[in-house]
């Protein structure tokens, strides 16, 4: 009675203002409820993460919602669909706890909690590094389950980048010797920039310097393409120093066809990374004048003979660029630029700055062994796609350089 | 006694208004110039003195008037080049205008810009040849300074580059970077100077 005594005189004194508040916590309601969801479905979708499959060439396959159990990578079964057959079907079991996963001519079972697969007709069974589990009351496979058994079921190379989930599908037999291949053999000079005492390059904040790692990284480089039967020398093979006209002499005296200059970046801006190809492109954006001093005429000469070479270098800037996107988060940029390791020498070459030590990210990468190795592994198939691009006479594919930007 | 004590009292009045005029005005005159300076500071031309002119100058002529000058520095972000606006009485005479344009590029930084010439370097001389060349001599501090990579080192030939070209579009063509008077084949090690550069139209 009490209450609704003074409900009515309320409503007699301010019968507007008596409609809006009943209205206004159901809109405020509303409001934060469509902003939650709005901010759940933002969030989910930020924050999904993904594994990419792509090809060789560096192409998106498929790409796949992953989630994550103990550090280790899960996959929806589906996902066997889009990366190893279509027409795959699959049952669960849920009492036995048994996933049966059906392609056109195989049958693979696996059981929640173990690592052993078996393939049926005529494979031995798989021992996978991480057993499938359940998350969210549906089976789901590790990323181990594609790296391991798409070898077996679709005769390919897998190649996984753990550190951006991207496994690359390839055919097999891309890194075979290539002697035993009947390719052409190419001898490959390696020139690890700087060295010696008084050129030390630049400086990561670490202490590490542009010279030592130039040097690992070629000494890795030489060791893995060796081991695939590709002839590579390097112009230093320790801390000593060597001008331009000495490397340019070791590449001659080795009879080298292909000339590539390994450095480190650095920037002004703590944030610039990632690695970048140059090109001697004497169109660049800095660029030598159409007249030069008589005195000049050699060394026009001498640039003129790297322009001679151009397109090869080119072809091997693509297929570097091509091996080596798959180790980098954004393509990797192909830049044209008078650069000294290039300006006279009489063969396709190229200069690759590695990671710049300027940046933290950067400087972490280039320190780590595995990181090396990766590379290394990577810039052998880019030898390899280059050499059997000559001997097919297939141009590799890639994006045109560009010229360097000094304003933002 | 009364009217004595009147009269006093009215000049001291008289007086303390005017002390407080004077003070007041003072004070008023203090802030004015105080903000002037503060907006002045804040615009990105900065005014810089005339250098005084030599004495082989013709004394009837008249001084030069302030010209601006686009110096290119690093914006915040360190990543990329934006010309910064100078004001200075540049030299009649070209060589010395060329010297008055580069010295300023390595001196001149204002706040919130950062230059790609390392601190120390010193502009040795300049001369400017007949093919419209360019030669300018830099202390051995531009290459032992530097930070090293091809990213940097490209900015720091990029900036004194569209510094020359944008302040003498018509007189210089190329420019061949010295090292305390020699031929240098690079900075840090990557970009080939061994021969005058220009930029792209």
């Amino acid at each position: 009675m009490t209450t609704r005594t003074h409900s009515t005189v309320y409503n007699e004194k301010a019968p507007e203002r008596c409609v809006n508040t009943d209205t206004v916590p159901v809109k405020i309601g509303a409001l934060f409820l469509s902003m939650l969801v709005f901010a759940i479905t933002l969030g989910s979708f930020a924050q999904a993460p993904i594994a990419r499959f792509i090809d060789a060439n560096g192409k998106t396959v498929a790409e796949v919602q992953v989630q994550y159990q103990n550090e280790h990578v899960y996959l929806p079964v589906d996902a066997v669909k889009q990366v190893i057959d279509p027409e795959t079907t699959h049952q669960y079991n849920h009492p036995r706890q048994r996933l049966t996963l059906k392609t056109k001519d195989r049958e693979i079972r696996l059981q929640i909690g173990r690592p052993t697969v078996t393939i049926d007709p005529g494979a031995e069974p798989v021992t996978l590094a991480t057993p499938p589990v359940i998350i969210a009351q549906q089976p789901m496979l590790p990323i181990d389950f594609f790296i391991q058994l798409l070898p077996i079921l679709n005769d390919v190379e897998v190649i996984y980048n753990s550190r951006l989930n991207r496994l690359q599908i390839r055919p097999k037999d891309t890194l075979i010797p290539i002697e035993t291949n009947g390719t052409q053999d190419l001898t490959i000079i390696v020139d690890p920039g700087h060295g010696g005492p008084d050129d030390r390059g630049c400086a990561g904040s670490t202490g590490i310097l542009e010279k030592d790692i130039a040097l690992t990284f070629a000494k890795q480089l030489q060791w893995t393409s060796r081991q695939h039967g590709i002839q590579v020398y390097l112009t230093r093979e320790t801390d000593t120093q060597k001008t331009h006209f000495e490397r340019i002499q070791v590449g001659k005296q080795k009879r080298g066809q292909l000339f590539l200059s390994l450095h480190c970046n650095a920037s002004f801006s703590p944030h610039e990374k990632g690695i970048r190809i140059y090109v001697n492109n004497p169109k660049g954006q800095l660029r030598f004048p159409s007249t030069t001093k008589p005195a000049l005429t050699g060394q026009r000469l001498k640039i003129l003979a790297q322009a001679n070479y151009l397109k090869q270098s080119k072809d091997l800037a693509y297929a570097l660029q091509t091996e080596l996107n798959f180790l980098t988060e954004t393509p990797i940029q192909i830049i044209d630029l008078p650069l000294i390791a290039l300006s006279d020498t009489y063969m396709p070459a190229v200069v690759l700055e590695l990671g710049y030590l300027s940046n933290v990210e950067d400087l972490e990468k280039l320190s780590n062994s595995e990181y090396t190795a990766s590379v290394a592994q990577a810039m052998t198939r880019a030898f390899q796609r280059y050499i059997s691009a000559i001997n097919q006479n297939i141009p590799p594919e890639g994006v045109e350089p560009q010229t360097p930007t000094s304003s933002r | 006694m009364d009217i004595k004590v009147k009269h006093h009292n009215s000049a001291g009045f008289s007086r303390l208004l005017v002390i407080w005029g004077i003070t007041l005005g003072a004070i008023a005159i203090c802030l004015g110039v105080t903000l002037y300076i503060i907006e002045r500071s804040k615009q990105t031309v900065i005014p810089i003195p005339p250098p005084p002119l030599p004495a082989a100058a013709n004394p009837l002529e008249a001084p030069p008037e302030p010209q601006e000058v686009n110096l290119f520095l690093l914006d915040t972000t360190a990543m990329g080049l934006v010309p910064v606006k100078i004001e200075r009485r540049l030299h009649r005479e070209l060589t010395q205008r060329l010297n008055q344009v580069v010295t300023a590029l390595i001196q001149e930084t204002p706040p919130n810009f950062r230059n790609t010439i390392p601190r120390g370097t010193e502009l040795n001389g300049v001369y400017i040849d007949s093919q419209q060349t360019a030669y300018l001599d830099f202390s051995n501090h531009l290459t032992d300074g530097h930070i090293g990579g091809t990213t940097a080192e490209f900015l720091t030939v990029t900036a004194i580059l569209k510094t020359v070209f944008d302040a003498f579009p018509d007189d210089i063509r190329q420019v061949q970077i010295l090292i305390d008077g020699k031929n240098i084949e690079t900075i840090a090690g990557h970009l080939n100077l061994s021969q005058p550069l220009h930029l792209p139209q």
